[in-house]
C-alpha cells in the first residue's frame, strides 16, 4: 500500500477531482446562459423589392424587355400562355413576386415538372420590373401587406396543423405527394412568400385566401411558420423533424449498435478449436481455491 | 482489491445480516450455487441482457413519468411555458406530456430516455432473437423458453404502441385511428372487439384511461412474469455454448457468476443505460409539441409508427387494394396485411422449433450451438424472412424516402412490391450458397482434427458437419456427462 | 476466450494475480483506466447535480447521466477483465429429464390422490360444472366495456336539410368559397366530430364526370366527399389541385376528385363516399341526405344497411 506507484496514482486522482468539479461548474454556468438573440435582418419579411413602386411606367417598360427575352416563350405575348406554360395575364403581382423571389421561375422542364426553390435568377431590380410588368397585364392578387403582429402564433399553429400540415407536415419539413410531386419544406420560405403561396396556390397547392381565411388568420399562419423556422429543438438533434422514421434508424443503428458494441467488448469472442490441452477443473466447481 | 478480499473484510454487520437472513431462509447453499453457476463467455450471449437492461431502464424512467402524466381526455386550456401552444384547448394527457417536456425539471430527458429505451429494447430483443435463431439455441430442451421469448416480443410491441399512443398528440391519434380501423376490419368479431376495446366508436370516451392501465400495469406485469420465467429457465437449463476445446453437450464451460460474470453483467447494464441516456439527451425523439393536440379531422404528412410497427405499416401500404365482398358482407383490405400477416408471422415464429424438429426429425437435446453456416437451410430461411420484413419496414416510410431521395412515391411503391417478391428468395439463395461455401472451406482444415463422420469423443463434434439429418441421440453417455476432457 | 492453460504456461498477467498488488505495466495501465473511469463517473454525477440545480438543460443532463453511468460501466468492465478470475470453469449440465424412478414415484402420488376424486365421480363432475358456469358468468361483465356496435359505423349525422358548418360551427355559403380551395366541414352541431369530416372542393366542371345517379349532387362547382380514407380512416387532407387528386398521407391511397373520388392508386379499394349537396333558403350549404356509403374503413357487414 505504500508503494510509490500507488502514491503517484493517488496524487493524480486528487488532481482529477477538482477538474471534475470545474467541468460541473462550467456546465451549470452554461445552463443558465440565454440564447443570443439574432440580429434583425434589414428585410425581415422578405419583400426583396419595393411593392409600392410597381405602377411606375419606366419600371413596367423595363419589365416588358425582360419578359420578352426570358418568359415569352412559355407564357406567350402579354401573358396569354403558350404551349410550354400557363397563361399568367391574371396571375398578379403576388404570383410573379412569389415565383421570381423563390427562384421557381424561370423554370425549365415544362408545366409537368414541379418547379423547385432555388436562388433567384434575376436581381432585385429585375424582379421588381418583371413583377410590375406582370401586374400591369391583368387583374390578380397584389403583393400582400404582411404584418405578423396582426396574428398570433397560437392561432397560426392551430390553422397550420389543421390545413397546412397535411402536405407540409406538422413541422413544416414538407412531404410527398402523388406522382413525383412533393410539398416543399418551409424552412426557407420568407413571410411574404408564405402569405403569397396561400393567396395564389402555386403548383398543386390549393388556395387558402380570403374569404375562407381572413388577413388575421393568414398573418397568424405566417407567424407560426416563422416560429417553426426559429424554434430550437429542446430535445437535441432534430433528426430532420420528419417523424419516427429517422428515430427508428437512430435507435436501431446507433443506439442498438452502440449497445451491441459494448457487449462485443465486454464478452468473449469465438472459441476457436485450436489444439490446447486443457485441464478441466473438477466437475463440481469450487470457489476460491 | 479483489472480491475475495472484499468478502474477507466484510464488516460484522453485513455478516450478521446475512446470518439473520439465513436463519430464516436457509438460503446459503442455494445462494452459493447461484454464485458458482457457470456462464459461457461469448459476446453474443449478452444480447439478451442488453434487452433486459433496456427494459430495466424503461421501468425506471417509466415509473418516474407516471408521477407527472395524467391520462385524461378532459379538455383544458394549456397555460404552460411552451409559448406556441399557450391558450390552446387540449386534453389533460397532452398537456401533462407538454409539462413533462417543458416544465418538469429533467422531464424532457427522462421522457426521451424512456422513448429511446423502448426503441432500443425492441431492437435488442430482435437481435437477441436472431442470435437464438441462427445458432439453433431454440432446440430441445429450450422450446419453452423460445415460446416465452416470442410472447414477450409480442407483448412488448403492443406495449410500445400503447405507450406512444397515450400522449394524445396528432401523431398518436392518427395511429389509434388506424388501429381502430384495423380492428373493425376483422370479419364478424371486428366491430364488437373495437367497440369493447375503445368503449364505443372511435375515439371512444375511456380509451386513454384503458391504454394507460394497459401500458403501466397489465402489459408490464405480463412481460415481467414472462421475463422471470425466461431467466429461471436459463438458470435451470444452463446456457448453451459454442463448440470449442472441452465443450460437450454434457458440460458448460465458462466463467463463474461471482464475481466475473456478475461484474460483466453490471457493466452491460451501466453501458446500456449510458447509451440510452446519451441518446435521450442528444437526439430529439417524438417532439409532440410540433405535432399539436389530436384533432380527429386533421393529419400530418409523414405520419409513421415507431420502427417496430413499421413493417405492419409497410404491409398496409403494399397490400394491393384486394378485398372480398359477397352478399353484402366483406373482408376489407386492412385485414390481410395487418391482422392476417402478423397472425401468420407470430404463429410461425412461435412454432418454429417444432416445425424444424418435424422437418429434420432431430429430436435430440442440444446444448452446443450451430454456426449459421452449418445449417444452410435454416440460415437461408432466416435471412430470407429478414429480407421480407426489411422491405416491409422500408415501405412503411415510402413517403419520407420519396422526399429524401427525390423520387415518386408511386414508383417506390411498385419497386417495394417487386422487391417483396424478389428479394427474399434471392437473399435466401445467396445465403445458402455462401453457407455451403464457408462450410466447404472449413472442411479440409477441420478434417485432421475431428473426422466428420468417424466417431469422435462422445458428445462432441459428431453432429458438427452433418446437414440437417436425423440424429440418433438423445441417450447421453454417462462418461461424457461427467465432463471428461477431450484428450 | 483463452484457456487457463495458456496463462499458466506463459505466466502472463491475469488469473491468479488478483490477490497480490499489481506489478506488471499492463496491470498498472488497467488500474489507471479503472481509476480514470471512476473519476469520470464522479464528474458526470456532480455535473448532473450542478446542471439540475442551475435550472436544468436536457442535453447536459443526458450527457452527464451518460458519463456517470458509462464511467461506472467502463470501470466495472475494465476491473472485471483485468483483475477478476477469467479462468474457465467446467460445470456438468444437469440431466433435465427425471429418472424413471422419480417419474414412477410422482405418478403413484398423483394417482393415489386422484383415486379419491374418482371415487366421488359425480361430485367431481358437478364441481367442474360449477366452475364452468362461474367462468361463463364471468364473461358477461366484458360486455360492460363498450356498447353494441350499432348504426354509428354506417351513418353520420348528415340528413336531408342538415347544414354544413366549418370548424367553428359557422354555416358555409357556397359563393364565399374561392376556386381551387379546400375546406373541411361537418354537419351542424357536430363540428370537429371524428366520423363526419367532409371535404368541400371547388372543381373544374368541364372535366368533372358525375357518377350515374349523382348528377344533382353538386352546388355550382362544389363537390363534397367524406374526408376519411376508405382504407384505414385517415383524414385525406392532401389535395393536389392541378392533378385533381386527393392523397392520404398514411398509406398513400389516391383518389380522383373528378371521377367520384374513385381510388386510382394505393391500398384503398373503395371511393370516398360523396355527400349530396344543395343550398337552403338562406343561401347556406346543406346536405340532401347522408353519404353515398358508410365512411371510413371497411367492416364485415358494411354493405348490409
Amino acid at each position: 500500500m505504500t508503494d510509490p506507484y500507488r502514491q503517484r496514482l493517488r496524487r493524480r486522482l486528487l488532481w482529477l477531482l477538482p477538474m471534475a468539479l470545474a467541468v460541473a461548474g462550467g456546465a451549470a454556468a452554461w445552463t443558465g446562459v440565454p440564447a443570443i438573440a439574432a440580429e434583425e435582418a434589414p428585410d425581415p419579411l422578405g419583400y426583396v423589392i419595393d411593392p409600392e413602386a410597381l405602377d411606375d411606367a419606366a419600371t413596367i417598360a423595363d419589365g416588358r424587355e425582360l419578359y420578352l427575352t426570358g418568359c415569352v416563350s412559355c407564357h406567350g405575348v402579354e401573358g396569354v400562355g403558350a404551349a410550354g406554360g400557363p397563361p399568367i395575364a391574371d396571375a398578379g403581382a403576388a404570383s410573379a413576386h412569389f415565383y421570381l423571389t423563390t427562384g421557381r421561375m424561370p423554370h425549365a422542364g415544362g408545366p409537368e415538372v414541379q418547379a423547385v426553390r432555388k436562388d433567384p435568377a434575376y436581381s432585385p431590380e429585375e424582379i421588381e420590373a418583371l413583377v410590375a410588368y406582370v401586374a400591369s397585364l391583368g387583374e390578380g392578387p397584389e403583393i400582400p401587406h404582411v404584418d405578423l403582429s396582426e396574428g398570433t402564433v397560437q392561432e397560426g399553429g392551430e390553422l397550420f396543423r389543421g390545413v397546412c400540415a397535411a402536405c407540409h407536415s406538422a413541422s413544416g419539413a414538407g412531404g410527398a405527394l402523388s406522382f413525383g410531386q412533393n410539398a416543399p419544406s418551409l424552412d426557407q420560405a420568407t413571410p411574404v412568400q408564405v402569405y403569397e403561396a396561400m393567396l395564389i396556390g402555386p403548383g398543386q397547392m390549393p388556395v387558402f385566401g380570403p374569404p375562407s381565411y381572413d388577413e388575421e388568420e393568414l398573418n397568424s399562419i405566417v407567424a407560426y411558420v416563422e416560429t417553426l423556422q426559429e424554434l430550437e429543438d429542446p430535445g437535441g438533434f432534430s433528426l430532420g423533424r420528419v417523424g419516427p422514421m429517422p428515430e427508428g434508424f437512430v435507435a436501431v443503428i446507433i443506439g442498438t449498435g452502440a449497445a451491441v458494441l459494448a457487449a462485443f467488448l465486454i464478452g468473449g469472442r469465438v472459441h476457436e478449436e485450436h489444439d490446447v490441452d486443457q485441464d478441466v477443473v473438477s466437475s463440481s466447481p469450487e470457489m476460491g481455491q | 482489491m479483489s472480491a475475495d478480499q472484499a468478502i474477507a473484510k466484510a464488516t460484522p454487520l453485513s455478516r450478521r445480516t446475512a446470518r439473520w437472513l439465513d436463519d430464516r431462509l436457509g438460503a446459503a447453499s442455494f445462494a452459493r450455487k447461484a454464485l458458482d453457476k457457470v456462464f459461457p463467455d461469448h459476446w453474443s450471449f449478452l444480447l439478451g441482457e442488453l434487452a433486459l437492461w433496456s427494459f430495466v431502464v424503461l421501468i425506471a424512467t417509466g415509473v418516474w413519468l407516471t408521477f407527472f402524466f395524467d391520462a385524461s381526455i378532459e379538455e383544458i386550456v394549456y397555460e404552460g411555458s411552451y409559448v406556441p401552444l399557450r391558450g390552446i384547448e387540449m386534453s389533460r394527457a397532452y398537456a401533462s406530456a407538454l409539462d413533462i417536456s417543458f416544465d418538469v425539471r429533467a422531464g424532457l430527458v427522462m421522457r426521451q430516455v424512456h422513448h429511446w429505451a423502448a426503441n432500443v429494447y425492441l431492437a435488442t430483443t430482435v437481435v437477441h432473437l436472431m442470435r437464438i435463431f441462427f445458432t439453433g439455441a431454440f432446440r430441445r430442451p429450450r422450446e419453452l423458453n423460445w415460446l416465452l421469448g416470442v410472447g414477450m416480443l409480442i407483448f412488448s410491441i403492443v406495449n410500445g404502441f400503447v405507450g406512444y399512443s397515450l400522449l394524445d398528440d396528432q401523431l398518436s391519434g392518427t395511429g389509434l385511428r388506424i388501429a381502430y380501423n384495423i380492428a373493425i376490419s376483422i370479419p364478424l368479431a371486428g366491430t364488437w372487439l373495437a367497440s369493447l376495446f375503445f368503449g364505443g366508436e372511435f375515439p371512444g370516451p375511456d380509451l386513454l384511461e384503458r391504454l394507460y392501465v394497459m401500458h403501466i400495469l397489465l402489459l408490464p406485469a405480463v412481460i415481467v412474469a414472462l421475463l422471470g420465467a425466461h431467466l429461471a429457465l436459463v438458470a435451470r437449463q444452463r446456457h448453451t455454448q459454442f463448440r470449442g476445446p472441452g465443450r460437450t453437450e454434457a458440460n458448460v464451460i465458462g466463467e463463474r457468476v461471482w464475481p466475473t460474470f456478475a461484474a460483466k453483467g453490471l457493466g452491460a447494464f451501466l453501458l446500456t443505460s449510458a447509451v440510452l441516456c446519451a441518446l435521450g439527451g442528444l437526439a430529439q425523439i417524438n417532439p409532440i409539441w410540433l405535432y399539436g393536440p389530436y384533432r380527429p379531422a386533421e393529419v400530418s404528412a409523414a405520419s409513421q409508427p415507431d420502427w417496430y410497427m413499421g413493417w405492419l405499416d409497410g404491409a398496409l401500404r403494399l397490400w394491393h387494394d384486394w378485398e372480398f365482398r359477397a352478399f353484402g358482407f366483406e373482408i376489407p383490405t386492412p385485414f390481410f396485411p395487418s391482422v392476417l400477416l402478423p397472425g401468420i408471422t407470430f404463429t410461425l415464429l412461435a412454432l418454429w422449433p417444432f416445425l424444424e424438429t418435424r422437418f429434420t426429425g432431430d429430436r435430440g437435446e442440444h446444448h452446443l450451438l450451430d454456426r449459421p453456416r452449418d445449417r444452410p437451410l435454416r440460415t437461408a430461411f432466416g435471412i430470407s424472412t429478414l429480407a421480407f420484413y426489411t422491405v416491409l419496414f422500408f415501405a412503411g416510410a415510402s413517403d419520407v424516402l420519396a422526399v429524401t431521395f427525390q423520387t415518386s412515391v408511386n414508383a417506390l411503391f411498385r419497386t417495394f412490391q417487386l422487391m417483396l417478391l424478389v428479394l427474399p428468395p434471392v437473399a435466401g439463395f445467396i445465403t445458402f450458397r455462401l453457407c455451403k461455401e464457408l462450410a466447404r472451406r472449413d472442411r479440409p482444415g477441420a478434417s485432421d482434427q475431428a473426422p466428420a463422420v468417424a466417431a469422435p469423443a462422445p458428445g462432441e463434434g459428431a453432429e458438427r458437419r452433418q446437414e440437417i439429418e436425423p440424429e440418433d441421440e438423445p441417450e447421453r453417455d454417462p462418461a461424457s456427462a461427467a465432463g471428461v476432457p477431450r484428450r | 476466450m483463452t484457456a487457463s492453460a495458456d496463462r499458466e504456461n506463459s505466466g502472463g498477467p491475469g488469473a491468479g494475480q488478483n490477490d497480490t498488488a499489481p506489478e506488471g505495466r499492463s496491470d498498472r495501465r488497467a488500474e489507471r483506466v479503472v481509476a480514470g473511469a471512476f473519476v469520470a463517473s464522479i464528474a458526470g454525477a456532480i455535473t448532473l447535480a450542478a446542471v439540475y440545480i442551475a435550472g436544468g438543460q436536457p442535453q447536459l443532463e443526458g450527457v452527464a447521466l451518460a458519463l456517470a453511468l458509462g464511467g461506472l460501466g467502463v470501470a466495472v468492465v475494465a476491473w472485471a477483465k483485468s483483475f477478476m478470475p477469467d479462468d474457465e470453469v467446467t460445470e456438468t449440465r444437469p440431466q433435465l429429464p427425471s429418472s424413471d424412478e422419480e417419474v414412477r414415484a410422482f405418478t403413484e402420488s398423483f394417482e393415489a390422490g386422484g383415486q379419491t376424486l374418482a371415487r366421488r365421480g359425480l361430485l367431481a363432475k358437478l364441481g367442474l360444472g360449477a366452475l364452468g358456469a362461474l367462468g361463463l358468468a364471468a364473461v358477461f361483465p366484458i360486455r360492460s366495456l363498450g356498447p353494441n356496435p350499432g348504426e354509428g359505423l354506417k351513418r353520420t349525422p348528415f340528413a336531408p336539410g342538415v347544414r354544413l358548418v366549418d370548424a367553428e360551427g359557422a354555416p358555409i355559403r357556397p359563393r364565399e368559397l374561392p376556386p381551387a380551395s379546400l375546406v373541411t366541414a361537418w354537419p351542424e352541431g357536430h363540428a370537429g366530430d371524428a366520423q363526419s369530416p367532409t371535404l368541400i372542393l371547388q372543381i373544374d366542371l368541364d372535366d368533372f364526370v358525375p357518377l350515374p345517379g349523382r348528377e344533382g349532387w353538386l352546388v355550382g362547382n362544389i363537390v363534397a366527399y367524406s374526408k376519411l380514407c376508405t382504407h384505414t380512416g385517415c383524414p385525406v387532407g392532401l389535395y393536389q389541385t392541378e392533378l385533381d387528386l386527393l392523397l392520404c398521407p398514411c398509406h398513400q391511397s389516391t383518389f380522383d376528385v373528378l371521377h367520384g373520388a374513385e381510388p386510382v392508386f394505393g391500398p384503398a379499394a373503395r371511393p370516398l363516399p360523396q355527400l349530396p349537396l344543395a343550398v337552403d333558403d338562406e343561401g347556406f350549404l346543406i346536405a340532401t341526405g347522408d353519404f353515398s356509403a358508410p365512411v371510413g374503413g371497411g367492416f364485415w357487414d358494411r354493405g348490409r344497411s
